[in-house]
C-alpha cells in the first residue's frame, strides 16, 4: 500500500511536467500581448517595451519556460503582470474560498443524489423515480448561471431570505453551493440508481433477503456498499471539476474563486496567474484521484494496490 | 373663506418646508455599499491602470488637483500655481493644514517623494513624462521642470492616478507594492479581501469637511444582472454600470432609480487614412453622412449615448461643438459617386466585444446602415486582448481599414483626447494614432496649443482644431458614451463623476 502510494505520488511529477508545458505554450498562443493590454489604449511603444523587460517577456520561449521551472523548484510561481504580486499570493487568497464552496456543494450533491438515487433504484418506475429522475435530468441540462440568477431572483428578492452575492457569512454560501451542486447531484442520482439496480440482481442480495435481515439493512449493508465504488469515482471527478470548473457560479454569485481568478488573467494575458492557477488546480485533481482509488479499498476490501 | 384657504395654504405651506428641510437635513452614520464589476489591480499607483482603481483610491489618496465636474482643475492639496513666463517652470503652492493617516505631516517633500517615485516608474507615468525635475522650494512650495512647455500640465495633475501616499509607508514598502494606502483623504483604508470587497472608514481628522458616513465599502460583483439584484435586495447601496435592459425595472422600484452622467469616453470608427479609398476625404465624409448616430444611440444603446459633434466630449477643455454630421444618405451617395465608387465597395470593420458598452451590437447597426450607400462591410470580432495588440501595428504591417475603438480624456483636457490620437508622430506604436492621419496644418495647430500658456487663446487653437479634423473626417464620429449607474433611493448626496467615479465624501444615508 506504501509502496503504491509512493508510486502515485512519483508519477505526480512528469504529469504536473506534462500539465504546466501544456499551459505555458497554451497562454503564448492565443493571440494578444500582456504588455500591450498592460499599458492600455494609452500606451507608447516605450512603455510597452519596458513592461516586456520587466516581466521577463521579450525572452524567447525556451528561456521563458527554463527561468519558470526553475523558479516553480524554488517554490516561486512569478509575480502577476496585472497586479504585480506574487502568484502564490493571489493563489492562496483564493483557494480557500474555492475548496469551501466546492465542498460544501459536494455535500449537498452526495447527500441529496444518494438518498435520491436509493429511493429511485428501491423503487424502479415509480412516481418517485420518475420525479426524482426528471429532477435529475433538469438538474444536468439547467445552464449554471441562469439557475443561478433564478435562484437569486427567488430567495434574495422576491423572499429575501438569503444574500444573493458576496462570500462574507456562512448565508452566502447557500445559494452557489446549491447553484454549483444541482448538476452534480443530478449525476450522482443516475449513478447510484444505475449502479443499485445492477447489485440488486446479484445473488447474495436474494441470500441476505432469504436470511430474513430487514429490506432497509439489505440496502444498506449489502446493497448501497457494492454499488459504492462507482459512485465514489463519479463523486471524485466532480468533485476535481468542482475545484477548477466553477467560473460561472463564481461569476454570477461574485464568489472571489479560483474559477474567476483564472478567467480574469486570461481575459488580461497574466500568463503567471494562469499558469499558476491551472497547476494548482491540476495539483489537487490528481490528489483527489489518488484519494479515491485509495478509498476503492476501503469501500470494497476485495480491492488491493500492489 | 377665502382667508381661511390662504392661512391653510400657508400652514401647509410651512408643514411642507419644514418636512422637506427635515428630509434634506443629512445624517451621519452608517455604512454606504458601492458594488462595482472589476477588483482594482491595485492600491499603490505604481501599478494602478484602471478606472475602479482610481474610484477607490481617490476616497483614500487624494492628489495636488482634481478634475471639477465643469472640466477645470479643482485644487485639492494645492491651493494654487505659478508658471514661469517661458512655460518652464510651474511652482505649486501646498496646504498647510494636513497630515496624514498614519499622522505624518504632509509638505513639500512628501510631494516630492511621491512624483520622484511617479514619474520613472508608474504604469501611468507618461502623465508627467514631461517633468525632467522636481525641487522643494520652502516647506510648503515645490517647482517642476519641464524641458519643453507643456500648457496641459495641471490638468494632467488632476488625474487620480496622481496621489500623495505618506512618504513613511513609501519607505516601509521599500522596492515592494504599497497594499494598503496611507494617504490624507476623506477616508482611511481599513481592509481589502481580494476579489471580495474593499473597506474604509471615516477620516476624523479630515483637513476638509469629514464626510457623514461611518464606512464606505466596494464590493466586487462581476456579474451585471447580479449587481442589478444586490441593488433591488439593498445588499448594495449604489451600483455601477446597470445593463440598459434593466433600466425601466430599477426606475419602477421605488427604492431604486437609475442615474445618467455623462462620460469622457468617445466612441469612434477609425479609417486607416493610408490605405484606399480611405485616402479620399469625400469617402471618409460620406461613410459619416451615411451612419445614423440618432438611431444607434436610441434604439442599440437604449439612450446611453450622446451623439458626437466633436472628437472630444464636452465637459473637456478645449471642445468645441462642429458637428453632427447629419443623417443623409443621397449626400453619402453623391459624395461616393463623385470618388469614384457610384456603386459603392467591400470594406472590413474590425471592433471588439465586450469592451465598450454594446460594441459588437454598434458594429452590426453600422455594417447595417453602410449597406445602403453599396459598402459592403465584412465584421471581424476581436476579444479585448488580441484587438489591442491587433491594432497596434505599424502602418506598413497594419491590416486596418475601419476600426471600433473608444478613448477616455481622463485629464479632461483637449491635449489628451486629441495629440495622441491624430499628431503625425503618433502613429502606432509609438503613440496611439490608429488612423495614420497626417496633416501638416493640424500638427501646427496641436504643438502650438500644447506650449500655448493663456487658456484663452487656447481654447481658440482648439477651436479651430476641431473643425478642422470635424471636416477632414479621420474617424466616424459615433458617440460619447453615458454612464447608466443605479442607487437607493435613501442614498443622497453622491457625485457622478464624468471620469466614471462615484464620489461619495458628501454622501449621507436616511
Amino acid at each position: 500500500m506504501a509502496s503504491y502510494i509512493l508510486r502515485r505520488l512519483l508519477l505526480v511529477i512528469p504529469v504536473l511536467l506534462g500539465v504546466s508545458l501544456l499551459v505555458f505554450s497554451m497562454v503564448r498562443l492565443i493571440p494578444g500581448d500582456p504588455a500591450i493590454f498592460i499599458a492600455g489604449e494609452h500606451a507608447t511603444e516605450e512603455d510597452i517595451d519596458a513592461i516586456r523587460e520587466e516581466f521577463g517577456l521579450n525572452r524567447s520561449f525556451p528561456v521563458q519556460y527554463w527561468f519558470f521551472l526553475r523558479n516553480l523548484v524554488r517554490g516561486d510561481l512569478g509575480r502577476s503582470t496585472r497586479t504585480d504580486r506574487p502568484v502564490g499570493v493571489e493563489i492562496w487568497e483564493r483557494l480557500p474560498n474555492t475548496l469551501k464552496l466546492a465542498s460544501v456543494s459536494m455535500l449537498i450533491a452526495s447527500v441529496v443524489g444518494l438518498i435520491a438515487g436509493i429511493i429511485s433504484a428501491t423503487r424502479p418506475y415509480s412516481f418517485l423515480d420518475y420525479i426524482s429522475m426528471v429532477g435529475a435530468m433538469i438538474g444536468v441540462s439547467t445552464p449554471v448561471f441562469w439557475l443561478g440568477l433564478m435562484l437569486m431572483l427567488l430567495f434574495s428578492v422576491q423572499l429575501n431570505w438569503l444574500p444573493a452575492a458576496g462570500a462574507k457569512t456562512f448565508s452566502h454560501i447557500i445559494l452557489p453551493a446549491i447553484t454549483l451542486g444541482a448538476a452534480s447531484t443530478a449525476v450522482i442520482a443516475r449513478m447510484t440508481r444505475s449502479s443499485m439496480l445492477e447489485v440488486f440482481n446479484q445473488d447474495y442480495i436474494q441470500t441476505a433477503r432469504s436470511k430474513g435481515l430487514r429490506e432497509g439493512w439489505v440496502i444498506i449493508k449489502h446493497a448501497l456498499r457494492n454499488a459504492l465504488v462507482p459512485v465514489v469515482t463519479v463523486m471524485g471527478l466532480r468533485f476535481g471539476t468542482l475545484l477548477g470548473g466553477a467560473v460561472l457560479t463564481e461569476t454570477v454569485f461574485a464568489w472571489p474563486g479560483i474559477g474567476r481568478l483564472m478567467v480574469g488573467s486570461i481575459l488580461a494575458r497574466d500568463y503567471p496567474v494562469v499558469q499558476g492557477a491551472v497547476l494548482v488546480v491540476a495539483c489537487t485533481f490528481i490528489f483527489v484521484n489518488l484519494a479515491v482509488d485509495l478509498l476503492y479499498s476501503f469501500i470494497d476490501p476485495r480491492i488491493r494496490f500492489e | 373663506m377665502q382667508r381661511t384657504i390662504k392661512a391653510l395654504f400657508a400652514i401647509l405651506l410651512a408643514v411642507s418646508l419644514g418636512m422637506f428641510a427635515f428630509a434634506a437635513e443629512p445624517q451621519a452614520g452608517g455604512r454606504l455599499v458601492v458594488a462595482m464589476g472589476t477588483d482594482p489591480e491595485s492600491l499603490d499607483y505604481m501599478t494602478m491602470s484602471s478606472s475602479p482603481a482610481a474610484n477607490v483610491f481617490m476616497h483614500i489618496v487624494e492628489g495636488l488637483y482634481q478634475l471639477g465636474l465643469d472640466g477645470n482643475p479643482i485644487p485639492v492639496l494645492a491651493t494654487g500655481h505659478e508658471v514661469s513666463a517661458d512655460g518652464l517652470v510651474w511652482t505649486l503652492f501646498l496646504r498647510e493644514d494636513v497630515v496624514f493617516h498614519d499622522g505624518t505631516p504632509f509638505n513639500a517633500d512628501a510631494v516630492k517623494i511621491n512624483l520622484d517615485r511617479f514619474i520613472p516608474g508608474a504604469r501611468f507615468k507618461f502623465l508627467l513624462s514631461k517633468v525632467v525635475d522636481v525641487e522643494v522650494v520652502d516647506d510648503y512650495t515645490i517647482k517642476l521642470y519641464t524641458e519643453e512647455a507643456f500648457a496641459p500640465m495641471i490638468a494632467h495633475l488632476t488625474h487620480g492616478f496622481i496621489g500623495m501616499i505618506s512618504p513613511a509607508s513609501i519607505e516601509a514598502a521599500g522596492e515592494e507594492l504599497i497594499n494598503e494606502p496611507i494617504g490624507t483623504g476623506p477616508f482611511v483604508f481599513a481592509e481589502w479581501v481580494r476579489g471580495e470587497h474593499i473597506l474604509a472608514t471615516r477620516n476624523e481628522n479630515y483637513w476638509g469637511e469629514a464626510p457623514y458616513l461611518d464606512e464606505v465599502m466596494w464590493r466586487i460583483i462581476p456579474e451585471d444582472a447580479a449587481r442589478v439584484i444586490a441593488l433591488q435586495t439593498g445588499e448594495a447601496d449604489v451600483i455601477f454600470r446597470v445593463p440598459p435592459d434593466d433600466i425601466p425595472i430599477l426606475n419602477a422600484d421605488p427604492d431604486t432609480t437609475v442615474v445618467h452622467t455623462d462620460s469622457v469616453r468617445n466612441l469612434y470608427i477609425g479609417f486607416n487614412t493610408q490605405r484606399e479609398p480611405y485616402t479620399d476625404i469625400r469617402v471618409r465624409q460620406a461613410i459619416n453622412y451615411a451612419v445614423n448616430k440618432e438611431d444607434i444611440v436610441q434604439y442599440v444603446l437604449s439612450g446611453a449615448g450622446r451623439v458626437a459633434d466633436a472628437p472630444i466630449a464636452p465637459g473637456i477643455f478645449g471642445y468645441k461643438q462642429a458637428g453632427p454630421y447629419e443623417y443623409d444618405v443621397e449626400k453619402a451617395k453623391a459624395l461616393l459617386a463623385e470618388a469614384g465608387y457610384p456603386d459603392g465597395f467591400k470594406a472590413t470593420l474590425y471592433h471588439p466585444t465586450g469592451r465598450y458598452l454594446m460594441d459588437a451590437s454598434i458594429a452590426e447597426a453600422v455594417q447595417a446602415q453602410l449597406r445602403d450607400v453599396g459598402i459592403e462591410v465584412e465584421l471581424v470580432t476581436m476579444e479585448w486582448a488580441t484587438y489591442l495588440a491587433f491594432t497596434r501595428k505599424p502602418v506598413e504591417e497594419s491590416e486596418l481599414e475601419m476600426y471600433l475603438l473608444g478613448w477616455g480624456t481622463v485629464t479632461g483636457d483637449a491635449d489628451y483626447g486629441i495629440y495622441a490620437l491624430f499628431h503625425t508622430t503618433q502613429w502606432v506604436p509609438d503613440g496611439s494614432a490608429r488612423s495614420f492621419y497626417s496633416n501638416a496644418q493640424a500638427d501646427l495647430l496641436m504643438d502650438t496649443a500644447r506650449v500655448m500658456p493663456n487658456p484663452t487663446l487656447r481654447d481658440g487653437i482648439y477651436g479651430e482644431l476641431i473643425d478642422l479634423l470635424w471636416y477632414e473626417a479621420p474617424w466616424l464620429y459615433l458617440h460619447s458614451e453615458v454612464q447608466i449607474n443605479g442607487q437607493r433611493a435613501n442614498i443622497h448626496g453622491l457625485v457622478y463623476h464624468q471620469n466614471e467615479r462615484i464620489i461619495v465624501t458628501e454622501a449621507w444615508i436616511e
